[in-house]
């Protein structure tokens, strides 16, 4: 209820408020009327007399109240405003004349009626009576005087047309004439007003704007709130409380609850609760919790710990050294190049972090400036440096190198170099020596095979093949005496000079025979000429595109040679018998490219390197045997060792591999030690010795011993590197070769060269 | 066939785990997973394979173990650092509030943690904790003399220089103080602490300023831990050795600036520390007092009754066996040692008789000589010591006692003229060294002559009690020793050259051609050498002839040797080859840096000798 007429008193008072600019603008009028236009803009005089003025609207609410629709009230004291007090119409009309002859007339709707202050018979206070609000034609704004009642509706439907709406008698309003944009520039700069002047949609003509927009349009661009009787200050008014306004009469008959009077039996108990609580000490005073309390250190210690381990002490920083002192022997004092180099280097970098100084008294010592800077990098070594816990060694070097049988106890080795015998144009890539020890047969990339003697490096005899020899062989047999050539396509059987009769009969009745076998194979060729005493002999066509014979291998017997061709194709290796004059390939199929072959020296078997394994094949069987795995990555050379057991096998990744073939699949031994590719092993046929040759240009003689039992490991022992061969376009030494007889080796490298290297 | 194995599932890609995925398990920021790594002792790991454990990225990144993050995030102090970052926010809205008494509410109730128990985790023994405690005094001594400023708060400053006291104060009662050392960094000190070694490092007394690459927080969150380490330790070693702990501070000694003089050390009752009354061996005070009854006699005076900031020390000292804390962890461990007289021990043995050093000799400090730093030394060696005031108040000893017995002085003879008889006589009574002396005094664990050490006299090099690493340059040892040794050095399987004819004259000139027998000028110069010593030109060819040969001899020998070395080296397995050309090269080193100094050495000498000569 209450509510209900506060809201409604708030409504009057605005209504009321809203009406002040208006009656600001009566200011300027005669002050017939300032009496009675009680409002609050008005009574400037003082606050007092708006309060006194509300007060007395208290009293008259009721009446308000009554008639419940401050619309209707409005209205009807509009009414009696017109009727009653003609002057002040009088005032409204020449306002309205001033203003504007079109001006809105909702200005005018809210006049204020003005209400007459007198004294009240009742009590006798003075009160204030406004007239009574007739409602008839006048009080409707309706009845303005409008000329376009066309409507709230989008004025550019009219564009087109010739009138822009209708007045009241339905004949159509005609758009008022417009001049050309010159009139109506020329207007703006006559006509003062202009500027406060809007275009009115409605009747489509400029209009000045009311003293009262213009305010509202000021205040809006001020910030202010626009309408001009608002007054965000104004003091409050107690309408239902403060003195004289209590509420004597009860509004319910009900007797007093006791729960007004009496204290809450739940709360007590509640209370009662934390109170015991207190008592207790189950709730304690909340103290500052952060408040630093005197001793806090206890015997940590004295209980017992739990039993995990302690993590690892962080490693203690270096004790000072004497370079450190700040009087330090005058040797540690740093030169002036070493003072440069440590300053040129990176603070990371330097072994020391400091340089050393010398102060001759101690007072002269100044600060030392990296001091927090290096306790800060202590800490970050603490927590941000990884640990790890190295065992620290604390051996002699040298204890770590295998004792070894000093090499000049393992004499006999080659270790100089005897004679050397150029080959004037082009690499040396084969070389072979005959089986009595006494010839060397050599052929380089032009196509030139030599045969020299080894004790002084005499050339006998020279062939010219017009074609690159890529390898030279001599067969093993004692009774015959003739070495293989192989030449693109081509193994060319020659015949060395000067050889006993019964010697060359013999040759030349194992190459030429007189009764040839019939030919079984179609695709080698064997061709021969006979009654030929030095040169070649027999000449096996390989089947064309076969390429240059990369190796080619005798049996132990001299009956059996096998050869690799460098052509990937699986007809890579071939195995020729000479006494049926006869050549088959051994393999159908193979997997990887060949890159050597190799018959065991006392078995039948048959081993095949290829790129990266070694095969080995029961000939007699037909079948694999094993497959040993070198790890290497490019395998280069293989030999085996005269008892068959063992076998090495060098790669293009420098590895040499020694197998023992009783043992494992895996390298016995690897060694690492040429700084090149590895490029030809060799077992020396009699002596414990082997080699190999690389393309760093070095040779390298091991003491390979091998014992027939099978407890014992065999003994490896490297005796000598051979240095005397130039590496030419990234090659080395192409082939080593030992003489057969004496521990001599015959090497031929990429710069032409073959040396002989004696012991 | 088993299950398959998933990638990632297990073995390194389990076991480790990166420091961005470690913080996001723990759910707390970067700087919380620092703090707690620095607090718990967590340090990264380097995995043996990079590739597994990072989910075969090869990026650079540290990684952790994953069981040292589970164990992270269990720790108490993560959730209080949790509830921090709440109280911050809370405190934060309070301030911006302008809510003063919220926000002193919150402050009131901040969250704290203690790191008690962290201590007890990483040191479940005393003797680990003790093990660890060289960062701990380090960082306690430099924050000690630091400057308060915005990021350090005096308070912290305080309880650092206050911690720092505790431990001087212990150290100087326990006798404990081992080896000393003047660097150009600060000072050294090593003591011994329930036998293990403790170093600590000091900076020499001046300001130092945080520069401004050095992370702070980091610093500070590594004294939070230190401050509660050292306290704990403390405590247990003041109370075993029946002392009251914290000692009691003076608060009006402190304002004077009497330095360690403001605390006393109280030794707690004997019916609490039974313990203590054990090893209270009446007979040991006994002569102790009678020794310093006697001396002071000597003295003529009495000191007791002229100082009194002093005498509670004093007291203690003289009356307490308590305070005898060598006697009193022997007599603890006396069984372990006996079972175990293991070498470590019995090498310890004898350290321990100069412990009382400085017992009969009262010193005096001049004012330009650090007072703490030699109040310490002189103390810990159960020295008597003396200072002006101007280097602070509680001086026991008067510059005027006659008890003085030597003078610390670090400044140039300057003579006085208006010397009173009686200062003459005091000047001609006393003995003035410079600090050298008693530092030299302590490493040697003996008195050793004043006179090297006398006012203005250039002293003799200063070196490092701590010694070098083995097998480097010792600058002791005479030249022709190092010469010698250093010979043997490279070619130690060199064969020894048959020499005839007694090393004379010649020898020693030519010794300068030996570096460099083919440069000419060096020929030279050893001629003219040669020519001064008297010896005559034949002698001379011959001499350079022979070394000559005998370089030749040793270049062959060195060259076969390298050969049969480089083929022993083949028949290396990959690892070992690596560790050997490792352990080379280290060797190589050390002997070039070795002879380096040797060769400066020599220069140094020639020098002299000419100078001398001249």
């Amino acid at each position: 209820m209450a509510a209900a007429k506060r809201d409604t008193v708030r409504a009057v008072q605005k209504k009321r408020k809203e009406r002040d600019p208006e009656e600001d603008q009566k200011d300027a009028f005669p002050e017939a009327v300032g009496l009675e236009m009680m409002s609050d803009e008005e009574s400037h005089g003082g606050e007092d007399d708006g309060d006194v003025e509300s007060d007395e609207e208290v009293d008259q609410f009721p009446e308000i109240d009554a008639r419940s629709d401050s619309d209707s009230d409005e209205e009807s004291n509009w009414d009696e405003e017109g009727e009653d007090s003609g002057d002040d119409d009088g005032d409204e009309e020449k306002r309205t004349l001033a203003s504007a002859p079109d001006s809105d007339s909702g200005s005018d709707i809210h006049m204020f009626p003005k209400a007459k202050t007198i004294i009240s018979e009742v009590t006798g206070h003075p009160k204030r009576v406004y007239p009574e609000i007739e409602p008839d034609y006048e009080s409707d704004s309706s009845t303005e005087d409008d000329p376009n009642r066309v409507g709230d509706i989008p004025m550019h439907w009219y564009d087109d047309l010739p009138h822009i709406g209708y007045d009241i008698n339905g004949k159509r309003v005609l758009r008022p004439a417009k001049g050309n944009e010159l009139d109506r520039f020329l207007e703006t700069v006559e006509d003062p007003n202009s500027w406060t002047s809007a275009l009115d949609k409605n009747t489509q003509m400029d209009k000045p704007l009311s003293p009262g927009e213009l305010d509202i349009i000021r205040r809006l661009q001020l910030g202010e709130n626009p309408d001009a009787g608002y007054d965000p200050y104004e003091p409050t008014v107690e309408w239902f409380t403060g003195k004289g306004k209590e509420e004597v009469m009860p509004l319910s008959g009900a007797p007093e609850p006791k729960r007004r009077w009496l204290p809450s039996k739940w709360e007590k108990q509640k209370i009662m609760k934390i109170v015991r609580a207190i008592r207790l000490g189950r709730i304690v005073g909340s103290k500052p919790t952060t408040a630093g309390d005197g001793p806090r250190f206890f015997a940590i210690w004295n209980e017992p710990s739990s039993t995990q381990p302690p993590p690892l002490p962080a490693p203690k920083p270096s004790l000072p050294t004497h370079a450190e002192s700040y009087n330090p022997p005058e040797e540690y004092l740093p030169t002036e190049t070493e003072r440069k180099e440590w300053e040129n280097t990176d603070p990371e970098d330097r072994e020391r972090n400091y340089l050393p100084q010398r102060y001759s008294a101690l007072r002269l010592v100044p600060a030392y400036d990296q001091f927090i800077k290096q306790r800060f990098n202590r800490q970050l070594d603490l927590y941000l440096a990884p640990r790890i816990q190295r065992t620290r060694l604390n051996i002699d070097p040298n204890s770590l190198i295998p004792k070894l049988p000093s090499p000049s106890s393992l004499r006999p080795f080659p270790n100089y170099r005897s004679l050397k015998y150029t080959h004037t144009n082009g690499q040396v890539r084969c070389v072979s020596v005959s089986p009595d020890g006494a010839w060397v047969v050599s052929g380089d990339d032009n196509g030139i095979v030599s045969l020299w003697e080894v004790n002084v490096g005499h050339e006998v005899k020279r062939w010219a093949l017009n074609s690159k020899v890529g390898t030279v062989e001599w067969c093993p047999r004692t009774d015959a005496s003739y070495f293989v050539v192989g030449t693109e396509d081509k193994l060319h059987f020659i015949i060395p000079p000067n050889l006993p009769l019964a010697v060359l009969r013999s040759t030349q009745s194992t190459l030429a025979p007189a009764t040839l076998p019939p030919v079984t194979q179609a695709s080698v060729k064997w061709s021969s000429t006979p009654g030929i005493e030095d040169g070649v002999i027999l000449t096996i066509f390989l089947p064309p595109t076969s390429g240059l014979p990369r190796q080619v291998t005798w049996h132990r017997k001299g009956d059996y040679l096998a050869s690799v061709s460098s052509s990937e194709s699986q007809g890579g290796v071939w195995i020729h018998q000479l006494s049926r004059r006869h050549s088959q390939a051994p393999f159908k199929k193979i997997k990887g490219a060949v890159q050597l072959v190799l018959f065991h020296p006392i078995k039948p078997h048959f081993f095949v390197a290829t790129q990266r394994y070694v095969r080995v094949y029961n000939l007699a069987e037909q079948k694999l045997i094993k497959t040993l795995m070198p790890g290497i990555k490019w395998i280069s050379s293989m030999d085996i060792h005269p008892s068959g057991d063992h076998v090495i096998v060098g790669g293009y990744d420098k590895k040499l591999c020694w197998f023992d073939l009783e043992l494992n699949d895996k390298p016995y031994k690897v060694l690492r030690y040429h700084t090149r590719a590895i490029r030809s092993l060799h077992f020396h046929p009699t002596y414990p010795l082997f080699a190999s040759s690389s393309d760093d240009g070095s040779i390298q003689i091991f003491h390979g011993r091998v014992y027939s039992d099978l407890m014992t490991d065999p003994l490896i022992v490297p005796l000598k590197i051979l240095r005397g061969h130039n590496v030419s376009d990234g090659l080395g030494v192409l082939q080593v070769k030992w003489a057969s007889k004496q521990p001599w080796l015959v090497s031929a490298g990429a710069d032409g060269n073959v040396i002989v290297w004696c012991s | 066939m088993g299950r398959l194995k998933q990638k990632g599932k297990a073995g390194a890609a389990k076991a480790y785990m990166t420091r961005s995925v470690a913080v996001k398990k723990l759910q707390c920021s970067l700087a919380d997973f620092r703090r707690l790594c620095i607090l718990k002792g967590i340090f990264p790991r380097e995995p043996r394979n990079k590739k597994k454990a990072n989910k075969g990225s090869t990026a650079p990144t540290s990684f952790y173990y994953t069981k040292d993050i589970a164990y992270l995030a269990h720790e108490p102090v993560l959730n209080k650092l949790r509830e921090h970052k709440a109280f911050a926010k809370k405190i934060s809205r309070a301030l911006g509030r302008g809510d003063c008494s919220i926000a002193k509410n919150l402050e009131d109730n901040k969250p704290t943690y203690q790191l008690d128990h962290i201590i007890k985790e990483r040191y479940p023994t005393f003797i680990d904790a003790v093990r660890d405690i060289d960062d701990a005094l380090c960082m306690i001594f430099l924050f000690a003399s630091l400057p308060s400023n915005d990021r350090v708060s005096p308070s912290l400053i305080a309880n650092c220089s206050r911690l720092a006291a505790e431990w001087e104060l212990y150290v100087m009662h326990s006798r404990s103080l081992r080896k000393v050392f003047l660097s150009i960094k600060g000072i050294y000190y090593q003591a011994e602490i329930v036998d293990q070694d403790v170093t600590w490092l000091v900076p020499y007394q001046f300001t130092q300023n945080i520069p401004s690459d050095v992370d702070v927080r980091v610093m500070l969150t590594f004294l939070e831990l230190y401050q509660t380490q050292l306290g704990f330790v403390f405590f247990k070693l003041y109370t075993d050795a029946g002392f009251v702990y914290p000692p009691p501070l003076d608060t009006n000694r402190d304002e004077t600036g009497a330095g360690i003089g403001a605390f006393n050390v109280r030794t707690v009752e004997k019916d609490i520390m039974p313990a203590s009354k054990r090893e209270n061996s009446t007979k040991k005070a006994s002569t102790k007092e009678v020794r310093q009854a006697i001396k002071n006699i000597a003295a003529g005076s009495s000191p007791t009754a002229q100082d009194v900031n002093m005498d509670s020390v004093d007291a203690c000292k003289t009356t307490e066996a308590d305070e005898e804390f060598v006697p009193h962890t022997s007599a603890a461990d006396v069984d372990t040692v006996a079972s175990l007289p293991t070498l470590q021990s019995l090498s310890a043995t004898p350290k321990f008789a100069p412990t009382s050093l400085f017992l009969p000799y009262t010193f005096f400090l001049s004012r330009e000589t650090s007072r703490p730093a030699f109040e310490f030394l002189v103390r810990s060696f159960g020295g008597r010591v003396g200072w002006p005031a101007s280097s602070g108040s509680g001086s026991p000893i008067a510059e005027t006692d006659d008890s003085i017995t030597h003078v610390i002085i670090d400044r140039p003879v300057v003579a006085r003229l208006d010397e009173s008889p009686e200062e003459k006589e005091r000047r001609r009574r006393r003995k003035y060294v410079q600090p050298q002396w008693v530092v030299d005094c302590i490493n040697a664990g003996k008195i050793l002559i004043e006179g090297l050490y006398a006012q203005g006299v250039t002293l003799p090099p200063h070196l490092s009690p701590f010694g070098d690493k083995l097998g480097a340059y010792d600058p002791t040892a005479g030249l022709s020793q190092l010469e010698a040794s250093a010979e043997e050095v490279p070619d130690s399987e060199g064969e020894p050259v048959s020499e005839d004819e007694p090393r004379d004259n010649a020898t020693d000139s030519i010794d300068a051609v030996s570096i460099i027998p083919n440069d000419a000028e060096s020929l030279r110069a050893a001629e003219l050498a040669a020519e001064v010593s008297g010896v005559e030109y034949g002698t001379f060819e011959q001499e350079i002839q022979r070394l000559h040969k005998k370089q030749k001899q040793t270049a062959k020998s060195l060259e076969r040797d390298e050969e049969e070395e480089d083929m022993g080296k083949m028949l290396l397995s990959n690892k070992k080859r690596k560790l050997y050309e490792r352990m080379k090269y280290g060797e190589k080193k050390r002997a070039a840096e070795r002879e380096n100094l040797v060769d400066k050495r020599n220069k140094i000498e020639r020098e002299k000798s000419r100078r001398v000569k001249s």
